[in-house]
Formats: C-alpha cells, sequence, structure tokens
C-alpha cells in the first residue's frame, strides 16, 4: 500500500510536469507571445576590393570603399560604433607599408562620410595594424533603415619613390557594434 | 444527451411499509448470492446517447521568439496545440488563430503589418495550413481542417493520440527599426465544428 501510495504521488507530479504551462481544454486558447529586441549590428562591404589609383607625379593613391550597415542601439544608454583595423599589411615587401613604412610619414590614411543616424569620424585617421581606428559612431536608440544606411571611407595612400614597382594589397577588418 | 427511454420491470408483491421495504432488501441480497433462485426478475433498459460533433483546443499559457543565427535574423518560435475532436460524418470542423492585440509597447513588431508570420506541421489529426500563413488582427486564419466522420484518439478513422497536436513555427521580422525592448501579444485558437 506504501508503494502504491509513493507511486500514485510520482505520477502525480510527472503529469504536472509534463501539463506545466498548459492551459485546459476549451472550444479557444489564448496565449501570449514574447519577443525581446535587443541591440544589433551588422556590416557589408559593397565592393569585394577597393583599388587606389595615384599619379602622375607622385600625386598619391586615392580610392573609396563603400559599404552598407544596419544597427539598431538600446535606448537609454545604448552605443555603437564603426572601426577599421589593418589586419594585414601590404605585401609583397618593397612597396608601402602601415606598420613599417619606408620612410617615417608615410600613412595610409582615410576620411569618413557615414549617413544618419552615424556621426562620421572626425577629419583624417591614420590607420594602423594595432589599434582599430574611428570610422562612425551611434548614440542611443539609433536604427538605421530597414534595408541599411549607406557609409564611404576615402582612402589615401601615400607615394613614396622609395616603392617599388609592383601590385600592393592589404587587407581592412570594418567592425561593427552595439550595445 | 442521455435518454432513458423505456423502463419494464417484473418483481414479486411485497407487503407495503418497512415490512415490504425490508423483504425486498432480503431478496435482492438473495437474488445476489444465490443466482439459481427460481424467483427472477428482468429488468430492460434501452439506452440512447447523441454525440454531437464537438472539438477542444489547448495551448500554453505563453512561448517566446528568439533571435537565432546571424544579426537581423528573423525572431523564430514554436507553439504546440493540442486539440480533441469529433466530427460528424457529413460534418467537418477547423481550427484557426488570430491575434487578439498588436504588440506591445509600440516602437517594436507590428502584426498589422504583416511581421508575424506562422507555418503548420505535420498534425495528428486533419489537414494542417500549408505554405506561410499571415497573422492577422482583423481576421482568422487556418491552422488545421477536420474532416467528417473522425475523431481523436483510439486510431482508426480517429487520431492515434489524444490529444491531437500541431506545432506551428513563427517567424517574426526583425528590423533595424524597431526599438530594444520586450514586446508580447495574446493569440487565439479558435476550433469550430459544423
Amino acid at each position: 500500500m506504501r508503494h502504491l501510495t509513493t507511486f500514485l504521488v510520482l505520477a502525480g507530479m510527472l503529469l504536472f510536469a509534463l501539463n506545466a504551462g498548459a492551459q485546459p481544454f476549451g472550444p479557444t486558447g489564448t496565449t501570449t507571445i514574447n519577443v525581446t529586441v535587443a541591440a544589433e549590428a551588422s556590416l557589408y562591404i559593397n565592393d569585394s576590393s577597393t583599388s587606389l589609383t595615384g599619379g602622375p607625379l607622385f600625386a598619391d593613391y586615392t580610392g573609396t570603399t563603400n559599404f552598407t550597415y544596419k544597427i539598431r542601439t538600446s535606448q537609454g544608454s545604448g552605443t555603437g560604433t564603426i572601426t577599421s583595423l589593418v589586419t594585414a599589411d601590404f605585401s609583397p615587401p618593397g612597396g608601402p607599408s602601415v606598420a613599417n613604412p619606408p620612410t617615417p610619414g608615410n600613412t595610409l590614411a582615410y576620411t569618413c562620410n557615414v549617413s544618419a543616424p552615424a556621426t562620421s569620424c572626425s577629419g583624417s585617421q591614420t590607420s594602423s595594424t594595432t589599434v582599430a581606428q574611428p570610422v562612425a559612431s551611434f548614440g542611443s536608440n539609433a536604427r538605421s533603415a530597414r534595408p541599411g544606411n549607406s557609409g564611404q571611407v576615402n582612402w589615401t595612400l601615400t607615394n613614396d619613390p622609395q616603392y617599388q614597382t609592383n601590385s600592393y594589397s592589404a587587407t581592412v577588418t570594418f567592425t561593427v557594434s552595439a550595445t | 444527451m442521455l435518454k432513458s427511454s423505456k423502463l419494464l420491470s417484473h418483481q414479486s408483491p411485497a407487503r407495503s411499509g418497512r415490512a415490504g421495504l425490508s423483504a425486498l432488501v432480503f431478496l435482492a441480497g438473495f437474488a445476489l448470492a444465490a443466482p439459481a433462485s427460481a424467483d427472477t426478475g428482468t429488468a430492460t433498459q434501452n439506452v440512447s446517447v447523441v454525440l454531437n460533433s464537438a472539438g477542444k483546443v489547448s495551448v500554453p499559457a505563453g512561448f517566446s521568439l528568439a533571435a537565432t543565427g546571424t544579426t537581423f535574423n528573423a525572431y523564430l518560435g514554436a507553439l504546440t496545440v493540442s486539440y480533441r475532436f469529433r466530427t460528424a460524418p457529413s460534418g467537418s470542423g477547423s481550427i484557426t488563430l488570430r491575434a487578439g492585440a498588436d504588440f506591445s509597447p509600440g516602437g517594436g513588431p507590428a502584426i498589422s503589418s504583416g511581421a508575424l508570420l506562422y507555418t503548420c506541421g505535420g498534425a495528428g489529426l486533419g489537414t494542417p495550413c500549408s505554405g506561410a500563413q499571415t497573422v492577422s488582427t482583423a481576421s482568422s486564419t487556418g491552422v488545421v481542417q477536420i474532416p467528417g466522420g473522425v475523431c481523436t484518439g483510439g486510431g482508426g478513422s480517429c487520431s492515434v493520440s489524444d490529444p491531437a497536436t500541431v506545432q506551428l513555427q513563427f517567424t517574426l521580422d526583425n528590423s533595424p527599426q524597431f526599438q530594444t525592448g520586450g514586446y508580447s501579444s495574446s493569440l487565439t485558437v479558435t476550433v469550430s465544428t459544423l
């Protein structure tokens, strides 16, 4: 009898667990659907590569990278940023370099043109292989358009006579974040 | 509906009053103890029952949608609808869904703009909806169609399981335009029979 009582109690507990959250049967049933919308951000580089062109007469190389961003920052104290970092320096050797240019002062610099709700970076920024540099910033409750908003980075690379003739390439990684 | 249509009985004569009642109890006990007794009675009762078409449904008190995969992917979530049905041979039934109200507070997703969709998985009984359905606050959309002459549980023309279930997979648009925060709405699942 004692075993039977224990069994019935356990069976009842199991049945209760299985039905947790379920409502009684009836001609209608109503349920609440919940969703939490959190801060998010994404970025898409429109061009698979960016070519810098320069000259003649040692004029600096210039070019533009176009991107599209989507962002949603939190209400209240939310923020967001877009940054750039040279994750692979120019190669092969003998040409321009972000980390070790042949002539001090040579730079890969850029200016920013990022549409609202972003605030574009101020002035000319010098690219780095070690520290992410600002491209744009966002305040709280910043929300891009559904298809995203546009942005541009306009590059300027020093044209140093010290560079050996060749083709060189580097990799720049853009990062967008939102809180 | 239970209806007692006829009652016929035959019993031995008995004295009136308390003595008669005692004798009746005695005879009843005797009859149970000794079924071979010669003093037998026959009682016949015809019982008829009319089973009307019926249906009922049960859903969880609530469920959540969650972001999946990469950023700005749609929010996904599942709702299991449990139901019981019995339909007349020439009848039918259905389960439909409707939003009782839009998401609140404002500033987030809106059902009225077609942001919430669902698809139906396999149904334990009946035919589930086909393709994506757009949840509406103004009209109901189909979940399961129940044919005539079926019931829930028991196998055969009825479902094997009781209750039968159908799982709805919900997809909610995730637009950057939505303000951050928690949003909720109510969905009502309704059964009907013919």
